[in-house]
Order: structure tokens, then sequence, then C-alpha cells
């Protein structure tokens, strides 16, 4: 079986829904998504406008389910939409677009442009328009495990690595525990620290975790490329480890899509709620915070500011935690502009930093992040991501700037009073 | 009928300083630049003006020479002066009279007889084309127009004359505006509306039994900002306050959408706030700004104190039927309309039939996806 237009325009047909219906024709084509949308900020192009993006997906909706659209079909007036159409579309429906919902979020009429964004990648991928990258990426997930080919082995070095460091054994598959900890392949390959600073916290915390041998990549390729088969075969491995486990909290990374992956599709994809609770690493240290779990000394001194992912704050909610977190041990927080809801993405979610011929463009867009950050005059950017946290050190190193990134439990672990 | 050669005050009344800029009258007055700029910033929003506009407002309004004003008061009850005096809302109304020069008023000028139609007859001269005029009632026509006269002399003698050499008519309320309660049947003084006898002045009608008084000083406050009159409907009216319907604004209108309706004036429905419709509430056909802008300070409109809308800024309201029959629906039109709907209802459904049927073949048609599909 290989990827063909007609598959392709079956499964648009098949995604376009009810949502989808009242988005396209409640568009007043007012244009403000363009202004929300970094890819349009930072090139003053007009094909980068958000909803633009979406005009095959449009098309079909138009050519299929509306009287006019179906008789200007039928009359020969309208072309279908068409192989070479959405090759031209790939790079507006993947490497301009993060999906990190900033234009979902200005849409005066309420229109989730991502959302649509999400189900045209549907088409694109079955009907062979998806980026080499993310094919690579998918097949990697599937059939290794990890989209950076990470195995098990790997996991289990940087296991040794903390215990060296740390004395702390880490738990692998132990049943009954309470959390099961996630990790991205970024951080088990280029962030070591998140897993030794997750083994401290959790030992002054007293909280029972452990990894799982099956589930321990958190990331979720099929949500990024577009195909909700795979991204479904992806969550029910961690659906599966978690049961086996008969953990009470899977504990998302500091990773964003895969947060919006487990969290936010991943019941839909399986088809039935968890029988367990799905929390952003955040989230859960926020919780130890306000039980008074989490004893800190000393501070940073340098100035510290705070990347917002888009996955995270925006489609997630999450924005005060990471604050609660950082007043602990920052003496000096300050705020980006636009920061929150609003705050500018990285340039490279939604698996945009994993296409290679998207990079010219993803550097011209982070031009964006660079103004936010040199605003602030900080010392140190923190993050809660690791793709961000890539992606940012990428672009720092494009316009040579030397501003440390670091994650927020690694921040946060550093401060630990030792020894209780 | 008059002397108005008559010695008396020949000196009057007008060696005060009609030329002072608003500006300087507010500063006599004691009204601080803060209170000024609010002001400014509410009558932008009232006139739903971008909100840049209340500072070009505020530096129009300061530098502008007041305007003189000169109000005839015809055939009326004086409930449109009543309601612009009897404002709570911020000084709204004391401001309209530091903005402009008001050289004649029969209520509030303290001047009588010679004296006060010299004043009129002042302003007349030394603004020739550039006063601004006022108008409340109805001119009545019938008989020569004897049923109201003003100094011995005709409303109607009187409107041509001050018309002639006026930048512009304002007709407050609705008798003013379009005939209102003199005119109701069987009319028996034959009283029409200001555009009915002047044709050559721009006219801004602000209907209402009474209008509400921030629209008149909206409306003095475009005028002296821009220099001209806001945009208006068809019925001479200023959109901004006269686009909507009480009906579109009202907040009963989730009921109405629900059909839940007030039957009678004290059963449940009544109790619970429900739509007044079938008490014979107008608010559907009315065009007023009542439902956002309020009366008596914010406090509440007529249908808010639990009675239905009248259409006191309409045409003809008195004469459109009983205040507490429901609106009626034409009958043949309706027809088409109900055959129409249930056809339009009929192809809605089939459309949607048929849309489910291609949603559903496109999923039952679905192989599941692997990553050998990606590749081409």
């Amino acid at each position: 079986m290989t990827a063909s237009l007609d598959k392709g325009i079956s499964v648009l047909k098949e995604m376009i829904d009810a949502p989808i219906a009242s988005y396209f024709s409640s568009c007043v084509h007012c244009g403000l998504c363009a202004e929300a949308c970094l890819f349009y900020t930072e090139t003053g192009d007009p094909k980068y406008t958000p909803i633009h993006k979406l005009e095959p997906l449009r098309r079909v909706y138009k050519q299929e389910y509306t009287l006019l659209g179906r008789i200007g079909k039928m009359l020969g007036l309208s072309k279908p939409v068409s192989d070479a159409e959405l090759e031209e579309w790939k790079p507006l429906v993947y490497d301009s677009c993060t999906m990190c919902g900033r234009c979902s979020l200005v849409c005066p009429v309420g229109n989730d442009i991502v959302y649509m964004v999400r189900k045209l990648r549907e088409g694109m991928a079955i009907s062979g328009h998806a980026p080499e990258g993310l094919i690579g990426a998918s097949t990697r997930a599937v059939e290794i495990g990890s989209p950076m080919g990470v195995k098990l082995p790997a996991v289990q070095a940087q296991m040794r690595h903390v215990k060296a460091d740390t004395g702390i054994d880490i738990p692998l598959d132990a049943v009954g525990a309470e959390y099961m900890v996630l990790m991205s392949s970024m951080e088990i390959i280029n962030f070591p620290e998140y897993l030794g600073a997750i083994a401290k916290i959790m030992k002054q915390a007293g909280k029972s975790w452990t990894l799982c041998s099956e589930a321990f990549e958190a990331t979720n390729s099929g949500i990024q490329i577009g195909v909700s088969d795979i991204a479904k075969v992806l969550v029910q491995r961690i659906v599966d480890g978690a049961e086996r486990l008969k953990v009470k909290t899977v504990i998302s990374p500091e990773c964003g899509h895969a947060y919006t992956a487990l969290r936010w599709e991943g019941p839909n994809l399986v088809g039935q709620p968890y029988p367990f609770e799905v929390l952003h690493i955040l989230e859960v240290l926020d919780g130890f915070r306000t039980q008074g779990l989490l004893k800190t000394q000393g501070f940073e001194e340098a100035r510290l500011t705070f990347h917002d992912p888009c996955q995270l704050v925006r489609r997630g909610g999450v924005f005060d935690q990471p604050r609660n977190l950082l007043k602990m041990v920052a003496k000096d927080f300050v705020e980006m502009d636009d920061t929150g809801k609003m705050n500018w993405c990285c340039g490279g979610g939604g698996g945009v930093s994993a296409i290679e011929e998207a990079v010219p463009l993803r550097l011209e867009a982070f031009k964006v992040k660079k103004t936010q950050l040199e605003k602030t005059g900080a010392k140190t950017l923190v993050t809660a991501c690791a793709n961000c946290r890539i992606v940012i050190e990428e672009g720092m190193e494009h316009y040579k700037m030397s501003i440390p990134v670091v994650g927020v439990t690694e921040t946060l672990a550093k401060h630990l009073v030792e020894g209780e | 009928m008059n002397d108005h050669d008559a010695p008396i005050h020949e000196k009057n009344s007008h060696e005060f300083p009609i030329h002072e800029t608003l500006g300087d009258s507010l500063a006599q007055q004691g009204i601080s630049r803060r209170a000024f700029l609010k002001f400014c910033t509410a009558m932008a929003s009232l006139m739903a003006l971008p909100p840049g506009t209340a500072t070009a407002i505020a530096e129009a309004l300061v530098k502008a020479k007041r305007p003189s004003v000169i109000w005839l008061s015809f055939q009326e009850c004086t409930g449109c002066t009543e309601s612009l005096t009897r404002s709570y809302s911020p000084t709204l109304e004391n401001m309209i009279f530091n903005m402009i020069s008001l050289d004649y008023h029969h209520t509030l000028q303290a001047a009588s007889g010679y004296g006060a139609e010299k004043s009129r007859e002042d302003a007349m001269k030394n603004f020739f084309g550039k006063y601004l005029l006022v108008v409340d009632g109805s001119i009545p026509m019938n008989n020569g127009g004897v049923y109201s006269t003003i100094a011995g002399r005709t409303n109607l003698d009187l409107l041509h004359e001050v018309a002639k050499g006026a930048a512009a008519i304002i007709a407050v309320g609705t008798c003013a505006s379009f005939g209102g309660i003199p005119n109701a049947k069987p009319n028996p003084t034959g009283a029409v509306a200001v555009s009915d006898i002047i044709k050559d002045k721009p006219i801004i009608n602000i209907s209402g039994c009474p209008p509400i008084p921030a629209v008149i000083t909206g409306v003095l406050a475009h005028y002296l900002t821009f220099g001209g009159l806001p945009e208006l409907d068809d019925l001479g009216r200023p959109k901004s306050f006269y686009g909507e319907t009480i009906h579109d604004r009202c907040y009963r209108r989730p009921f109405y959408d629900q059909g839940k309706f007030a039957k009678t004036f004290d059963d449940e429905g009544a109790r619970n706030g429900w739509c007044l419709f079938e008490l014979g509430c107008k608010g559907p056909v009315t065009h007023n700004a009542c439902a956002t802008t309020k009366w008596n300070g914010g406090t509440s409109f007529p249908i808010e104190s639990g009675h239905g809308c009248l259409g006191c800024s309409e045409p003809h309201f008195w004469d459109a039927g009983s205040f507490y029959s429901a609106l009626s629906m034409p009958a043949s039109p309706l027809k088409y309309v109900a055959g129409a709907a249930v056809a339009g209802a009929a192809a809605g459904v089939a459309v949607s039939i048929g849309n489910r049927i291609k949603k559903g073949t496109a999923k039952s048609a679905h192989q599941k996806a692997t990553i050998e599909d990606l590749e081409k």
C-alpha cells in the first residue's frame, strides 16, 4: 500500500466535522491571524497567513459538503484538489506551522485554526505530502520506539550515570509506584540532567516513582506528522505500560507536544478514558510545592526569564506553575513581552524542528524570540520543553547570542536542600 | 403683530463674551481637564467612534468656538427639555450648555417678552449661516398655522425665518422629527415635522418621546469636533444611536429566542423577567439606544422596569395600534415565508443527510495507516 491522492482526499472528507464546517463558514477573512503568526510577522509574506495555509482543506470542504461548491464542481467551475496543489502547500502546512495556536487565540470568531491544521496534515500525510524528516521520525518512533532512535539501553546508561552522580537508584518497571515518569528522546540524549533532577526531587518529596521499559518515550510523531493511527499506536504503548505498572499518575516530561498528545488527544485516540491521571512535570512539581514537599536553599543570582512552551501555556493552560516554582529560586525573575498565553513560539514546534528544509525559515522566524529575549536583558533563559530548548539554542547560535537555556526541573533541583 | 423696533434693552445681555472658546468656558467653570477627557471618551464610545477619537474630540472641543444655538419650541409638551435637564450622568447636560452659547430657549432663558425675541434676532444677525437651530415640537399647518404662536407669530413663520440662517437643524423629539403626538389621528392642527417644511438645510432627527439626553450631547460634540453631522439612517437619525433596535440589544432577548413570554403583567413569566413581546412590546421595530444607554443615569429602561417598549422613537408610534397588543405579522407574506422555510429546512436536512453519508463512507473506507503508507 502506498500513499495516494484518493486516499488523502478520502481522509480529509472523513476529517471534516461540524467544528471545521462552522469554522470555514464563519471565517470573516479579517486576516488577524496573520499578525499572530511568527512566520508572517518575520517574513512579511502573506502566504504565511494561517487561514491561507488551510486552503486545500477549505476547498475539499466546499466542494464536498456545500451545495454551491458541489454545483460548482459538477459544472467544472472549480477544479478538484490535486497532488500538485498539495505539494505546493506542503511548506505552508508543515514547514511554516508550529501548531503553536497563537492564531487560534486571536481569531475574533473563535476559529481554532490549529485544530484544522492538525486535520489537514492527516490528508497531507496519507497522500504522500509529508516532509521526509517527519516520516523518518515517525518510522523510528514506531519501529525503534523513539523518533531519535533511542533504545532502552541508552536510557539504562543514563540511569547508571545518575546513580553515579547522585547515589540514587532509578526505579525501572516498579509495579504499584505512584508516578510513572516519561522522557523525551531529547532529554535522554541531550539533557540527561532532567532524569537526575527528577530523582533528587522525588527523593526529597518522598514519592514512589518508576520508569517503564516499554514506555519511556513521551513524544508522539504521529501527532506532528498528522497520522492518528500512528499517534494511537504510540499513545497505546504508554497506556499499556502504565496499566501494567498500575501507576496513579503518568508524568509528561518537559516537552510541549508530548503533553498535548498524551493528555488532550490521547483518550480520544485510544477511544476510552485512562485509568490513570496525566500531569505535566510542572503541574506535579507545583503540587509538591503547595504541599510543602519542596525545600530549597539559595537563589539564582543572574536575571532569569521564562519561555512558555506553546503547547503548555496556550493549548494546556499551564501558566502559573513555572512562575510559582521559579520564584522559589530566582532573585531576579523578569517576564518577556507577550508572555504567557500570548508568548511567541520558538519556531520549532509541531514537528518543524525535525524538517531539514525548514531550517532557514525557522531561523528567520526566530528573530521574534531574539527580540523578546534581548529586551529582557536576561542572563539565563528557563523553559519547560526540550524541543524549545534545542531550537532556541540553535537560533541563538545562529545569531551569535550566548544565553544559557535550562529547564525548570533541573533549576529547581539545583537548589534542593540536600539530605532531607 | 410684533413691534421689534421698540427701544427696550437696546444694548442688552449680549455684552457677555459669546466668542470665547469652550476651553475658556470650561476653565472658568472650574471643570478639570480630567473630567473633560472623561466626557470626551464617553462621547466617543457613545458614538461608536474609534477610541483614539476621544483625544481628537478633546482637542477640537477645547479650541471650538461655542456655536450660537437657537432653540425653538413649537407644538410640544416640554418633555424633551425636561429630559435634557434631568440627567444624572457625568454632568453631560451641564456640558451641553458649556459647549454652546444657548441664545434663545423659552424654558431656560431668563429674559422674556421683547428682550427674549431681541436676543434671538441678535444671534441670527451676528451668526448668520453659522448658528445651530434646535427645534422641539411639531408645526401646525391647518388654518394658516394659527394653533401655535409665539409673540404673535405662527410657528411656521418663525421656523422659516430662523431656518434661513441656520448651519444645520436639529429636530429634537418625535414631534419635531416625525410629527409625534400632535400628528396622531385625526391630527386636528395639521401637525407636521420640521423636515416636511424645510428642505434646503441639513436636518438631523433625534427622535424619542422624549429622546435620550446623551444622544443630543453626542450629536453636538460630533458637530463641534468634525464640523458636520454624523452618519444618518433613512429617517435622518444618527446611526450610532439608532442603528439597532431595542430588541437587538434587549437583555430579555434570550427569552424571546427561547420562546418564553410573559402573558400578563403579573404572571410567572413577568416575574421571571421573560420577554414582553406578547404584551405589546414594540422593541423589535423600534430603533433607539435605550437598551444600551438606558435612562436616569443608567438606572434602567422601560423593559427593565417591566413594561414593553412603546416605540416612541418611530414615526406614527401613537397610531400603531394599542401599546398592549402584540406586534402583528403580515398574513400572506408569512405563508410564503413559511413555505420557503419548510422547503429550505427540507433541503438543509437532505444536504445534511448527504453530507453525513459522505463522511460515513469516507470513514468506512478508512484503511488503517501505517508508516509504509507515508512514502509515495
